[in-house]
């Protein structure tokens, strides 16, 4: 074959695919112009899908709900008619004649006429387009350059994110718990692997898991952290209002503390009246918790925890220590009821008076051997105690509100904040085992909890929630924040199944990794010049789920909720009660504010014993034989 | 001067108390100490009672006053404070949901007062308008129905958002 065929065949060629292709475009003019109206709604739905950057799902489900009309429409066509072929031919007729006029109030008539069916139908040629284009262009498939799918990506998510901004600014979009009883967090900008729907909720259950938050300062973790809580609360609420559930209490450890720590309590407080609290309390500066309402066995461990005990040969005063206070609290009559009552027990008199040698011969020989590191240890307690202040020293229980909100300083006071941590968590503990108050469904929120986390880590507290039944929400600014060591990171990370919010993070690979990655399809073009040519490869590979680089990316108010290998971007909205009024309450007195009994240490013999006036009083007459 | 609102109306302070309590304590004030009053009404006690009812008239301006309270009684008791008041068995519905069947309906012109009402006035106008076009192109046709049953539920479906949430929620 000589240089010119070859050069003819292979022009022959190229204009054959070409008119081939123009064909294929003109009949598809000629459909889209026949089937005028569903051309002209399924424009319209792809413009709508691509300008507000819905995902073809919402296309499809507004064809769904478009359906109604249609089927309204064949039953009074079938009313009428009686038989179903005039029905069937009915709307091909209708276009029919649609042709014979063409001016603008025909064509609207036509349009009106036919509209029942080619709304749905349009919408759902819509969904069919906006899917195939997302799919063309995410796997390289599409689009006039190789930065296609970049481009396009970046778009939709700013047009992503105004239209969930506006969804989350809407008064009834975002309410605090919704009909199903999900709670509500924002409208959604992004969803992979979850089911889409515009507003994102997540069931009032996750909360009552173990969940955590992480974000960055002013990333907006304080925000969605109060609306998780206020959504559990008003769901949890609603559960006991219709008799499936038991009342709520919320206890939120704010561990930072300081000024900000107040701002957000009264702004948690005013949430939560709006919500239908009735009570609550602000720790420590507005109300007192009482840890010697804790059993005897529990209060000694605890104390012993709060103090620090050393290892090696200090071992040896630890034991000492544990012994002794396990002596105090455990006496005869009962527990401590304060810290004056327990600090006056750590001395060897009121220990050697509380236990009778002559009926507690083991305890009272362990009380001598112990008498000499007494006062060292009630001089350390007392300054423990002395640095606790009188906030847990009571008297107050965590039933006397529904919610919580203790402030921890645990940035200006680490160690004091840390052993209030450890007695608040013990409190609550003891509060979701009490047989004898009234079960509660408890959610315990940890804000910032590694600024305390150094004496009880935070797996800790995961574990032990999830041995009580307790939700356990905890929050930090970083993954750094979640843990010591990277294996207790992990391990919260991996045992979180309520879910992992990431916020606005520099480092959130670890994090985004518990979502896993996804396949996609990543397409090659071969170049030819700097012309994209016909040639080239599809594979598979392997994506994140949850991009980090997205998360980085994240503005104030936006999230990405991990979960069970699924990710979804939400704006998240801020928590507004709604402006209505709840049911007028039954009417009845207020409640006499309930104070407890009057609680006395228990007696012990008075020391030094009196003098017996008379030696018969001893050994009594006869004593000696 | 009485700076607590629910005291200048003789309410107890709660945030939950319904609109309608409210009112009807204002309205008694009113009524017995307007300025306009033969016997010239006590214009300071009537100011004091207008001013609280614009205060507590919405149940969110109730629960912003009654966390004030809350925060002026702490700061004044600082820093010791005794217990909380026991919370009461059961809250507003004392036999639990179902609420009043027709609860619902008697919410909705206040969820539509306190929602959008500027863009749910735009979107029935929308509605509404189309209807009328379709009722005056193609009267008597099957078509009209069901166009305009399509509009009503188009309405429906979007003006949802641009209510206020009902109260349980």
């Amino acid at each position: 074959m000589s240089v010119w065929s070859w050069l003819k065949l292979t022009v022959c060629l190229w204009l054959l695919g070409k008119m081939i292709r123009a064909a294929g475009w003109l009949l598809l003019a000629a459909i889209a112009l026949a089937a005028w109206p569903v051309t002209l709604v399924a424009a319209v739905g792809y413009g709508a899908a691509w300008l507000r950057g819905w995902p073809p799902v919402r296309l499809r489900r507004s064809a769904a709900w478009a359906l109604l009309p249609a089927g309204a429409w064949l039953a009074i066509q079938g009313a009428r008619l009686r038989t179903w072929r005039p029905v069937a031919l009915a709307p091909v007729h209708t276009w029919a004649c649609g042709w014979s006029q063409l001016a603008a109030v025909d064509l609207t008539r036509t349009f009106l006429l036919l509209a029942p069916f080619a709304v749905p139908a349009g919408l759902a040629l819509a969904g069919l387009a906006w899917a195939w284009r997302i799919y063309a262009i995410t796997t390289g498939l599409g689009g006039i350059t190789a930065s296609a799918p970049i481009t396009f990506d970046a778009r939709q998510w700013r047009r992503q994110v105004r239209t969930a901004k506006g969804l989350a600014e809407a008064p009834g979009a975002v309410p605090l718990l919704d009909r199903g009883g999900r709670i509500p967090v924002g409208g959604t900008i992004r969803a992979i692997g979850h089911r889409w729907r515009p507003v994102f909720t997540i069931p009032a259950a996750a909360c009552a898991r173990h969940m955590v938050v992480v974000g960055a300062t002013g990333s907006g973790k304080t925000n969605l952290m109060i609306r998780l809580w206020t959504g559990w609360f008003t769901a949890t609420l609603a559960q006991a209002r219709a008799g499936t559930g038991h009342r709520p209490l919320l206890i939120v450890l704010d561990c930072k503390g300081g000024r900000d720590a107040r701002v957000k309590a009264d702004r948690t407080r005013r949430l939560l009246y709006g919500a239908g609290a009735r009570r609550v309390a602000i720790w420590p500066d507005e109300a007192r918790l009482s840890l010697w309402d804790l059993p005897a066995a529990d209060l000694a461990v605890l104390l012993y925890q709060m103090i620090d005990s050393g290892t090696g040969a200090a071992a040896y005063y630890a034991d000492v220590m544990q012994a002794v206070l396990t002596l105090a609290v455990t006496a005869p009559g009962g527990p401590p009821l304060s810290t004056a009552g327990f600090l006056d027990r750590l001395d060897a008199r009121w220990l050697q008076a509380a236990w009778d040698p002559a009926r507690y011969p083991a305890e009272a020989a362990r009380v001598h051997a112990a008498a000499r590191q007494l006062p060292d240890i009630q001089l350390r307690f007392a300054t423990l105690l002395g640095r606790l202040g009188p906030a847990l020293d009571g008297p107050g229980t965590l039933a006397d509100a529904d919610a919580w909100y203790c402030i921890l300083e645990g940035t200006r006071e680490p160690s004091v904040a840390e052993t209030q941590a450890m007695a608040l968590t013990e409190l609550a503990a003891h509060a979701a085992t009490d047989r004898d108050a009234e079960p509660r469904a408890m959610l315990l929120a940890a804000d910032d909890y590694s600024a305390v986390s150094g004496r009880v880590p935070l797996s800790n507290l995961y574990e032990r929630g999830r041995s009580l039944g307790i939700g356990v929400q905890v929050s930090a600014q970083s993954w750094q924040g979640l843990g010591a060591s990277e294996d207790e990171r992990y391990r919260i990370a991996g045992t979180a199944d309520g879910g992992i919010f990431v916020l606005h993070v520099p480092y959130p690979d670890p994090l985004v990794a518990a979502a896993g990655h996804r396949r996609v399809l990543e397409t090659a073009h071969k170049l030819i010049g700097r012309a994209w040519g016909d040639e080239g490869t599809t594979r598979e590979q392997r994506a994140w789920t949850a991009d980090p680089d997205l998360v980085r990316r994240l503005e104030v108010g936006q999230a990405c909720y991990i979960q069970r290998g699924a990710a979804t971007f939400v704006q998240v909205a801020r928590p507004r009660p709604s402006p209505l009024t709840l049911p007028p309450p039954p009417a009845a007195p207020d409640p006499a504010p309930r104070v407890p009994e009057p609680r006395h240490e228990p007696a012990t013999t008075a020391w030094p014993p009196p003098p017996p006036s008379r030696l018969d009083d001893i050994f009594g007459p006869g004593a000696s034989r | 001067m009485i700076t607590d609102p629910f005291e200048a109306l003789g309410l107890p302070a709660r945030p939950d108390l319904p609109d309608e309590q409210v009112r009807a304590a204002w309205r008694a004030i009113a009524s017995a100490t307007h300025p306009d009053r033969a016997d010239g009404g006590d214009l300071a006690r009537y100011t004091a009672a207008s001013a609280a009812y614009a205060e507590l008239r919405t149940p969110w301006g109730r629960s912003e006053a009654y966390a004030d309270l809350m925060g002026q009684a702490a700061l004044a008791a600082e820093p010791v404070t005794g217990p909380l008041p026991a919370v009461p068995a059961d809250d507003a519905l004392p036999d639990g949901l179902p609420r009043h069947p027709l609860a619902a309906v008697r919410e909705f012109p206040a969820r539509i007062r306190r929602g959008r009402l500027r863009r749910l006035l735009l979107r029935a106008v929308i509605a509404a308008a189309l209807a009328l076009v379709v009722l005056q192109l193609i009267p008597g046709t099957a078509a009209a129905p069901a166009d305009v049953a399509g509009l009503i539920l188009w309405f429906g479906l979007t003006a949802r958002r641009d209510l206020a949430p009902p109260p349980e929620r």
